[in-house]
C-alpha cells in the first residue's frame, strides 16, 4: 500500500519542543511533522522512544541533512544502510536531501555547499540521486539550497540545473520557497519567474522558513525569524499552480516557545488555504 | 583530478586549512589556481571574490566549534576560547568531522586534540578527564544500544553475564565527576583515581555508580572481557592482590545485586 500523503502546513520537529509535542501540544494544528534522520539514526535513548510515539500521532515526511548528493566521495555505506532501517520503519512517500555537497575525502563538514550549475554536474549528481533511490527502496526528492557563491563558471542558470537534474534523476522537488526568495535576493533574480521555470509538476512538497541578513549585501537561510510576508506571497504563487501540497515550516535558531510556532503555522495555513482555493477555482 | 573536483576541493581548502582566509583574502585567484581550479573557472571564482568565500567558511566552522563548546563547556571555559579556537583550528586542517553525525563533533575533536592536551603543560592534567566526562553524559544518553531485555537466566559462577548495553566504566586520574557543573566555577578536582560505571536507567536518565577498585576489577572482568562468574572474580582478586574468599564473595555478590536492581545487569548468558 502506497504511504498517506499529507497536505497542508507541518512542522519540523526539533529538539527543543519535542517534549511539548509529546504532551500533545501540537495535536489536530498542524498536518504533519518533518524528521531529520540524523537526529534519531544510530540513536537510542528517550528521542527515539519519543519520535516512535509521535508516529502513531502524526503523518511523519523525512528529510535529510548529510547525504551530500552533490559530492564526489562515495556515499558513506554506514550512513545509507542506518538511513534504510530509519525510513523501512517510518516509511514515507519519499525522502529528501539537499542539492549540495557536504564533505570531500571523508571529511565532514556538516553544511549545504554551492555546487557548480553545469551540465556535467547535473549528470553526476542525477545518477548519485538515482543511486541513492535504489539504495533506499524509496522515490527521492531534492531541495534548492540557498547559495551564496556561483562556484566557477555556470553553463546553467540554477532553474535550468535543478530541471536538467530533476529529469535526468527523474526525481521529485522539494522546494524551498524561502531558499528561492533569497536567492533572487542576494543574485538579483526575479523569484517568480525562477518558479515558472522549474517543472512544478514535480514539486512533492515546500519548505517555508525565515531569513537574516549576514551583512548589507546577503540575506543568509538561517531559519532563525518568522516568516516574510514576500516569502508567504510566494508560497500563495506556488499553492495556486501546484494544488495541495505538504508545506513544512521549518525553525532552527531562534526558537520561540511552541505556541508561538503553532500559532505561525496557522497563519500559514491561512495562507495556504486561500491558495488552494484560488487554484481549485481555477481548475474547476 | 577533473575541473569540477578541483572546485570543490579549492572550495575545502578554503573552508578547513589554516591561513587559508589570509591566503584567499591576499590572492583568490592564486589560491584557487594552487588547488586545481583552471580557465573560465578561475574567472568566475576571482569575481565572486574571498570575502564571500568566507562566509561559508565562518558558517562551517561555527557551527562545529560552537557545537563542541557546548557540548564540553565546563572543559571550554576551564581551557579558554582562544586555546580552544586554535586546537579547533587545527584539527579542521589535519582532520576535521569524520561522521555524519554532527553530535558525533565533540567526541571527534576531543580524541584527537587529548595527545596533545596531554603533552602541554599549559594544559591543565585533569581536563581531558573533564572533556570524558562532559562528554560521557550526552554519549550515555544517547547510545544507540541500551533498553536490552533480561535475559530471564539465573546468574550461574560458570556463565558470563549480560549487562545493558549502554553501560560503561570509566576511570579517570582525577575526580572531575564532583566538580560543580557551574561552568564559570574555577574549583580543581581532586587528584584520585576514580572509577565509575555509568549507565542509563529505565527512564533513560544517565547515573554514576561510584566503585572501590575491587568492584572496578570485578566489572572489567564481567562486563569488558565477558568472563564467566567465576573466572572474573578470580582475575579481579587476582589484580588486585587481594585473595578471593567469603568477605569477596559478598561483596561481589551485593554489587551483583544492586546492579540487577538498577536495570544494568539483566542475567546470565546462554
Amino acid at each position: 500500500m502506497q504511504p498517506q500523503v499529507p497536505t497542508g502546513v507541518g512542522l519540523g520537529l526539533r529538539g527543543a519542543f519535542l517534549r511539548d509535542i509529546v504532551r500533545g501540544d501540537a495535536d489536530d494544528k498542524i498536518a504533519f511533522l518533518e524528521v531529520a534522520p540524523e537526529n534519531y539514526m544510530h540513536r537510542g535513548g528517550r528521542s527515539p522512544k519519543r519520535l516512535a510515539t509521535l508516529a502513531e500521532r502524526f503523518p511523519i515526511i523525512t528529510h535529510g541533512l548529510m547525504m551530500s548528493i552533490g559530492g564526489t566521495d562515495p556515499f558513506d555505506e554506514a550512513y545509507m544502510a542506518e538511513l534504510k532501517v530509519f525510513l523501512d520503519r517510518y516509511d514515507p512517500a519519499w525522502h529528501s536531501d539537499h542539492i549540495c555537497w557536504s564533505g570531500m575525502d571523508g571529511a565532514v563538514l556538516h553544511d549545504l555547499l554551492p555546487i557548480p550549475f553545469t551540465t556535467q554536474t547535473a549528470k553526476r549528481v542525477a545518477a548519485r540521486i538515482r543511486e541513492a533511490a535504489d539504495r533506499l527502496e524509496r522515490p527521492m526528492a531534492i531541495e534548492n539550497i540557498s547559495w551564496y557563491l556561483q562556484l566557477g563558471k555556470s553553463t546553467l542558470d540554477e532553474a535550468g540545473f535543478i530541471t536538467e537534474v530533476l529529469e535526468r534523476a527523474d526525481c521529485g522537488l522539494l522546494l524551498d520557497v524561502n531558499n528561492v526568495f533569497v536567492n533572487a535576493s542576494n543574485h538579483g533574480f526575479d523569484a517568480r519567474a525562477w518558479i515558472d521555470a522549474v517543472p512544478l509538476d514535480r514539486v512533492v512538497q515546500l519548505h517555508i522558513a525565515g531569513h537574516e541578513p549576514w551583512d548589507d549585501t546577503l540575506l543568509v537561510d538561517t531559519h532563525g525569524a518568522d516568516v516574510r510576508d514576500e516569502v508567504r506571497d510566494l508560497l500563495s504563487y506556488v499553492i495556486e499552480r501546484t494544488g495541495a501540497k505538504p508545506v513544512l515550516l521549518e525553525r532552527d535558531s531562534n526558537i520561540p516557545p511552541l505556541s508561538e510556532l503553532l500559532a505561525e503555522a496557522a497563519s500559514l495555513q491561512a495562507v495556504y488555504d486561500a491558495a488552494l482555493a484560488k487554484h481549485q477555482e481555477a481548475s474547476a | 583530478m577533473s575541473t569540477q573536483d578541483a572546485r570543490l576541493q579549492m572550495m575545502n581548502a578554503l573552508l578547513r586549512k589554516r591561513g587559508a582566509d589570509e591566503a584567499s583574502r591576499a590572492d583568490l585567484r592564486a589560491f584557487a589556481a594552487e588547488h586545481g581550479v583552471q580557465g573560465d573557472d578561475l574567472d568566475a571564482i576571482e569575481a565572486v571574490g574571498a570575502e564571500r568565500f568566507l562566509v561559508y567558511r565562518s558558517l562551517v566552522q561555527n557551527r562545529m566549534r560552537n557545537t563542541i563548546a557546548d557540548f564540553i563547556e565546563r572543559t571550554a571555559a576551564r581551557l579558554g576560547m582562544k586555546r580552544l579556537r586554535a586546537d579547533f583550528a587545527d584539527w579542521m586542517d589535519q582532520c576535521a568531522a569524520r561522521s555524519p553525525y554532527l553530535r558525533d563533533v565533540p567526541a571527534e575533536f576531543v580524541a584527537w586534540v587529548t595527545p596533545r592536551w596531554r603533552e602541554d603543560d599549559a594544559v591543565p592534567d585533569y581536563l581531558v578527564d573533564l572533556a570524558r566526562h562532559e562528554l560521557l553524559e550526552y554519549d550515555i544518553r544517547n547510545d544507540h544500544r541500551g533498553g536490552e531485555s533480561p535475559t530471564g537466566r539465573d546468574l550461574a559462577l560458570d556463565k558470563p553475564l549480560r549487562f545493558d548495553g549502554a553501560a560503561r566504566l570509566m576511570t579517570y586520574d582525577y575526580a572531575v565527576h564532583k566538580l560543580s557543573s557551574d561552568a564559570q566555577s574555577t574549583e580543581l578536582p581532586e587528584h584520585t583515581p576514580s572509577r565509575l560505571l555509568v549507565y542509563r536507567d529505565p527512564d533513560a536518565k544517565v547515573r554514576y555508580l561510584e566503585l572501590t577498585t575491587l568492584a572496578h576489577a570485578v566489572l572489567v572482568q564481567l562486563i569488558e572481557h565477558r568472563r564467566p562468574v567465576a573466572d572474573g572474580l578470580r582475575a579481579a582478586c587476582e589484580s588486585c592482590g587481594e585473595p578471593l574468599d567469603d568477605d569477596r564473595l559478598a561483596i561481589a555478590a551485593t554489587l551483583l545485586s544492586d546492579l540487577a536492581e538498577r536495570g544494568v545487569l539483566l542475567g546470565a548468558e546462554a
